[in-house]
């Protein structure tokens, strides 16, 4: 497509702003990462040799990569009920499904915290039902840091696919079946081959959501299940260590440039209409 | 019995308002028929029911003895061609005929050998591996028309499938829907609004009313002798006026103008219509199915002039082709042509 030059005017405006306040700051913060007196990948291959940044890296993706699936796992059919139901049953269980994003994200681990923590609601109830005998710490782990991740991204992964699932025509359903294809069919072969750009999206969505999440892993993990974006903070914050603060955002950076590429290869394999080849 | 049989429908879609009303038709193997009517008139409606996508409130349906009321959607085994066409953007032309043939659970290679058949029928081979992106609109409606025939549907049901094609287009389209449903021998439900296409290739027409079969007969005898004065209207009649059989086929118009009509027609009491097409205008009265006018209003139709003409029966419009045009004010008579009178 060509752009007429006075188009293109309008992307200046952004365009300054993002190098002015984006692009020139990650420079000054990744300038240093690579100098030492001369150029040098001398931190980087530090990081890589340290097994407990290894250890945390594969954390990080890990549980970036778990929280997607759930989402998607859950997300997607409930995504496909709400776009079955009637237009006053949908608006209300998208006000519930948005609500959580209503609320302060600092506010949202505490609720988990009460539910989840050796005296909260959770090990109470399994106490009283007699089912545990001690009650467990599910709190400060890996398990936490999930639920609480996908308690986070659920509704964005849910809307994004509702707005395609929207997008579907009905008639396309219609015209399954009269071909022979049950419900169920027709959601495999048709519906969902259609919503996957949507799910992908979503699911790409979720997972830089989780793989850059702070506050969630930081009050629900603990000092034991560390991921990227907590040892980011740590080290610039509680140690004044910037240079490997740097590191680490160029890897997180790296590593979510390399799963949106993955997540396009997936996305074009799966939506290949013929829109580029013209007839 | 008929080979598919629709028995006292009723439906309504909020339980309040009926769309459809004690509806009945029925049709013959092999047969194409059309549902012909207004907007808003029931023909999708019907047609919806037939497929199964909705269900009546009351009343049933039987195709080859069989009732399939309560037969739901996937297994009727009906081809069904949407006036959106309906394709799956995401399969290929291939897919997407093949896609019925699948779910029939067929072995590859009778499904290629299907698929290719019926694409060339259709004259498609050549884009199997398009996408329906990638077509033009005609191309599109083969597509679904072969994806509805290839499973050999007991019944083909099309939802006006010519309403998105250019006036040329349609015309070739529909010789050939009607080329394939005779070869294949296919019974066929056809819904149009368009009167002309219906006629065409139809068996037998039902035209519909407010949710309602008026008339239903072969397209010679709607076009002839309508039964109703709402089917007269939808296919051109005009100029409804009452008239009184004096005796035999002659009939006397509360004025006491005499008509002479060769309608057979037992009814005391009727009323009379012709089409604007088959009146004439005359310079002199004839003291027999004609009466006098004033030229009201004039309008130009490009191979004749359409005349609204004042008389004592009302207006009366006349479309005339002459070198020489009335003009408006001008005494004329009109000679109503005793085979061209009908009574409803
Ligand atoms: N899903 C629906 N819910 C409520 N009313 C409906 C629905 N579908 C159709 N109707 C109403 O039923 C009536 C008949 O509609 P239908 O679609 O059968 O008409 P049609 O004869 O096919 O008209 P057209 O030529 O415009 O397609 C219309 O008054 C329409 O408003
Ligand atoms: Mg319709």
């Amino acid at each position: 497509m060509k752009l007429k030059r006075n188009t293109m005017l309008l992307l200046l405006p952004g365009t300054v702003l993002l190098i002015l306040f984006l692009f020139l700051p990650l420079l000054s913060i990744l300038f240093p990462t690579f100098f030492n007196e001369a150029f040098t990948i001398g931190k980087y291959v530090e990081f890589f040799k340290d097994s407990y940044n290894l250890g945390i890296l594969w954390r990080t993706f890990k549980i970036s990569m778990i929280v997607t699936i759930i989402c998607v796992i859950l997300g997607v059919p409930t995504a496909y009920f709400m776009s079955l139901t009637s237009k006053r049953t949908r608006s209300l269980l998208l006000a519930v499904t948005l609500f959580p994003l209503l609320t302060n994200s600092v506010i949202r681990s505490f609720a988990w915290i009460t539910i989840l923590g050796k005296n909260g609601v959770l090990n109470s109830f399994l106490l009283s039902l007699n089912i545990i005998k001690e009650p467990v710490g599910l709190l400060y782990s890996e398990f936490a840091i999930i639920i609480g991740t996908v308690y986070l991204f659920l509704p964005i992964l849910i809307t994004t696919v509702l707005g395609v699932l929207d997008n579907i025509d009905g008639d396309l359903i219609e015209a399954a079946q009269t071909l022979g294809a049950n419900y169920f069919k027709s959601f495999t072969k048709v519906i969902l081959p259609l919503c996957i750009p949507g799910i992908l999206v979503g699911s790409m969505l979720v997972f830089t959501g989780t793989l850059t999440a702070y506050t969630t892993p930081q009050m629900l993990g603990g000092n034991k299940n560390m991921m990227l974006a907590t040892m980011l903070y740590q080290e610039a914050s509680a140690l004044g260590n910037w240079t490997n603060a740097g590191v680490i955002a160029l890897i997180m950076i790296v590593v979510t440039l390399l799963v949106m590429q993955i997540f396009n290869i997936i996305a074009n394999q799966f939506d290949k209409r013929g829109e580029d080849e013209n007839a | 019995m008929g080979f598919v049989e629709l028995k006292n429908i009723d439906l309504s879609y909020d339980g309040s308002k009926y769309i459809l009303k004690d509806l009945n038709l029925t049709i013959e193997k092999g047969e194409l028929v059309s549902l012909l009517g207004p907007s808003g008139c029931g023909k999708t409606t019907t047609l919806r029911i037939i497929a199964g996508l909705i269900n009546p409130n009351s009343g049933s349906f039987i195709v080859d003895g069989e009732n399939l009321t309560n037969v739901p959607v996937h297994k009727r085994n009906f081809g069904m061609v949407f006036q959106s066409y309906a394709l799956f953007p995401h399969m290929t032309v291939f897919d997407n005929v093949a896609f019925g043939l699948k779910n029939r659970k067929m072995d590859k290679n009778t499904i290629k050998e299907k698929v290719g058949r019926i694409l060339e029928v259709t004259d498609l081979s050549q884009f199997a591996g398009r996408f329906p992106k990638q077509m033009s609109g005609g191309q599109r409606q083969r597509v679904a028309l072969a994806r509805a025939l290839v499973v050999e549907p007991k019944l083909l049901l099309l939802d006006e499938p010519l309403s998105n094609l250019d006036a040329k287009l349609r015309i070739s389209m529909r010789t050939e829907i009607k080329r394939i449903q005779q070869k294949l021998g296919i019974t066929t439900v056809f819904v149009t609004h368009d009167q002309e296409e219906c006629f065409s290739i139809s068996d037998k027409v039902a035209v519909m009313n407010n949710g309602d079969i008026e008339q239903y007969d072969t397209p010679e005898n709607i076009y002839k002798y309508p039964s109703t004065e709402f089917v007269a209207r939808f296919i051109g009649f005009d100029n409804f006026f009452n008239v009184e059989k004096a005796n035999y086929h002659n009939y006397k118009d509360i004025f006491g103008h005499q008509f002479v009509i060769d309608y057979e027609d037992s009814r005391t009491q009727a009323v009379a219509t012709i089409r604007p097409d088959d009146i004439q205008v005359v310079p002199e009265d004839s003291n027999m199915n004609s009466i006098k006018g004033i030229v009201d209003v004039r309008t130009f139709l490009g191979d004749s002039y359409q005349y609204e003409i004042k008389t004592e029966l009302g207006k009366i419009n006349v479309n005339h082709k002459s070198e020489k045009p009335y003009q408006q004010g001008d005494a004329v008579y009109l000679l109503m042509p005793s085979n061209k009178i009908i009574l409803v």
